[in-house]
């Protein structure tokens, strides 16, 4: 009699990615030059604006209050950045093809990566907080807005890492990855994080108002120290929501055409 | 039978030192092997290319018209600053790549020729001096573009140019004493920007001292960066040879006296 060989049974979605996710973590933590600048950035960029640029940028001493949400989001892009870096690398170096052999969602690795990253940056953003706190920073924020403003960053950390995500399928090597994720760096700074808009050149001014950046910055800043959000907030999460969905589709698309679909 | 060597009298003396001559006829032909992997691998300009730029048009449109005002008054006060920023930062360069050659072992055939055996680290910072010109003249030339008139005149123009660069070649002993005891480039790199980040940034290069705590502003007046760029703006924007520019060559000519000899004896000891 011959024996039935029954298929493998597929390893459930929150299973699979729950692996992927534990992985991510893992490299995270041994990659300890990685981790020791994702900490020491953010401390660098706090002292350098409140105490180096603050007192020039802001004679009033209250710089401190307007800078943290810039800080917030330059951090998070710098730390979502990763996530392009390592989803090259697991492109090229030949993972991928393993993974495909196994009876699993192939595309959980590249959800371990983002969550992952996500989970990163949220640390990374706790101790943006801690440090701002230290050095001056007086929200007058509510529980309501606490929540809300944690909720905006957690969108745009989201949003953020899965476009970085799509970069790194499409890109040819984790050194490009990290190439084209450097010109991402600079949206916060043709933004509202460090300067009013105001303060601009005419040219320059129109570009800060209408980029992406700028009104997710002026709704944190809004829900954190009470400035006037107008309708920030709507753009805020409208410019989030159209990100997220416009790289996940690219990247859904991009690792299906490059490794195949399961 | 045994087999011998038979050593052939060539009749020229065979000498195992290098004379002055030959020494510098070696470093120039390093510092030319230099050149060539920049033509070959132009990306290596990089840094001394873009980061003027990029830097330069950041600095002054999203924070002149807030520190200053409007955009041309503050352009007196940060190319002076970026030229300096941009040019030590490039000198970083001089360190990653000794520390590159030396992984590769390309230091082991060059100790198989007759040459100096100080040709290659000799060359190496000569040939580095082309990319802090080609940054110099990038920044004063962007400034230009963007509307900032030395008033010090051309000649004050070239002397700023020709000081920084001298202060960077000095400052590149640094990196290369990192570049010869270090274990990777990245380390030597790592270092370098724990080096050279507070010195640049915590100096009079972005913003007057003034508006900072006074707790900082020691450190910024003591900072040899801060010494330079007062140096180059006094010579760009008023025309004037001032303590600061003595400052400054005293400066660099103590870093070439420590660091040169500390560097050379690493490198002979690892080569």
């Amino acid at each position: 009699m011959i024996a039935q060989i029954k298929p493998a049974q597929s390893a459930s979605v929150g299973a699979t990615h729950a692996v992927f996710i534990q992985r991510s973590i893992l490299h995270s933590v041994r990659n300890t030059e990685a981790l020791i600048m994702a900490i020491m950035l953010p401390i660098m960029l706090m002292l350098l604006f409140t105490y180096v640029f603050g007192g020039a940028l802001d004679p009033g001493g209250n710089y401190v209050n307007y800078v943290v949400p810039g800080i917030i989001l330059l951090c998070a892009g710098f730390g979502s950045s990763s996530a392009a870096v390592d989803v090259a690398g697991d492109m090229t170096n030949g993972i991928i093809d393993r993974f495909r052999t196994m009876p699993i969602r192939s595309m959980s690795v590249i959800v371990g990566h983002v969550i992952a990253s996500l989970a990163r940056n949220l640390v990374a953003t706790a101790v943006v907080f801690g440090l701002a706190l230290l050095v001056g920073f007086r929200p007058s924020a509510g529980f309501v807005e606490w929540l809300a403003a944690v909720g905006v960053i957690t969108l745009f950390i989201l949003a953020i890492t899965w476009l970085y995500a799509a970069i790194g399928l499409v890109a040819g090597s984790p050194s490009a990855a990290s190439g084209y994720g450097f010109a991402l760096l600079f949206l916060p700074y043709l933004s509202s994080a460090f300067v009013p808009t105001h303060t601009m050149p005419a040219w320059l001014r129109g570009v800060a108002d209408n980029q992406p950046i700028t009104p997710i910055i002026e709704t944190i800043r809004g829900l954190l120290t009470g400035s006037p959000i107008h309708d920030s907030a709507y753009w805020a999460v409208g410019w989030c929501a159209l990100i997220l969905a416009g790289s996940y589709l690219w990247a859904s698309w991009s690792f299906h055409r490059k490794a195949g679909r399961r | 039978m045994k087999s011998s060597s038979v050593m052939q009298d060539t009749g020229r003396p065979l000498k195992n030192h290098a004379g002055l001559g030959q020494t510098l006829r070696n470093s120039l032909t390093m510092a030319y092997r230099g050149l060539l992997k920049i033509r070959r691998t132009p990306e290596q300009l990089f840094d001394v290319t873009l980061q003027p730029i990029l830097f330069t048009l950041m600095f002054t449109y999203i924070f002149g018209g807030a520190i200053s005002g409007n955009v041309h008054n503050y352009l007196p006060i940060i190319i002076p600053g970026i030229l300096v920023q941009t040019v030590i930062a490039t000198s970083i360069v001089t360190g990653v790549q000794l520390r590159e050659d030396m992984d590769k072992g390309v230091f082991d055939r060059f100790k198989s020729l007759p040459i100096a055996r100080i040709a290659p680290l000799a060359g190496a910072l000569l040939a580095d001096t082309i990319r802090y010109t080609i940054a110099t003249v990038l920044t004063f030339v962007m400034g230009y573009i963007m509307g900032y008139r030395p008033e010090g005149g051309m000649g004050f123009v070239v002397i700023a140019g020709l000081l920084v660069i001298v202060c960077s070649w000095a400052v590149s002993w640094i990196f290369a004493f990192f570049g010869v005891i270090a274990r990777t480039a990245a380390s030597v790199q790592g270092i370098s920007m724990i080096v050279l980040f507070p010195l640049t940034f915590l100096s009079n290069a972005f913003v007057p001292v003034n508006t900072m705590p006074d707790w900082l502003q020691w450190f910024v007046k003591i900072n040899p960066i801060s010494h330079l760029v007062s140096a180059v703006r006094e010579l760009a924007n008023n025309g004037a040879i001032g303590a600061e520019f003595t400052l400054s060559l005293i400066s660099a000519a103590a870093i070439v006296a420590v660091f040169a000899p500390l560097t050379v004896r690493a490198y002979m000891r690892r080569t």
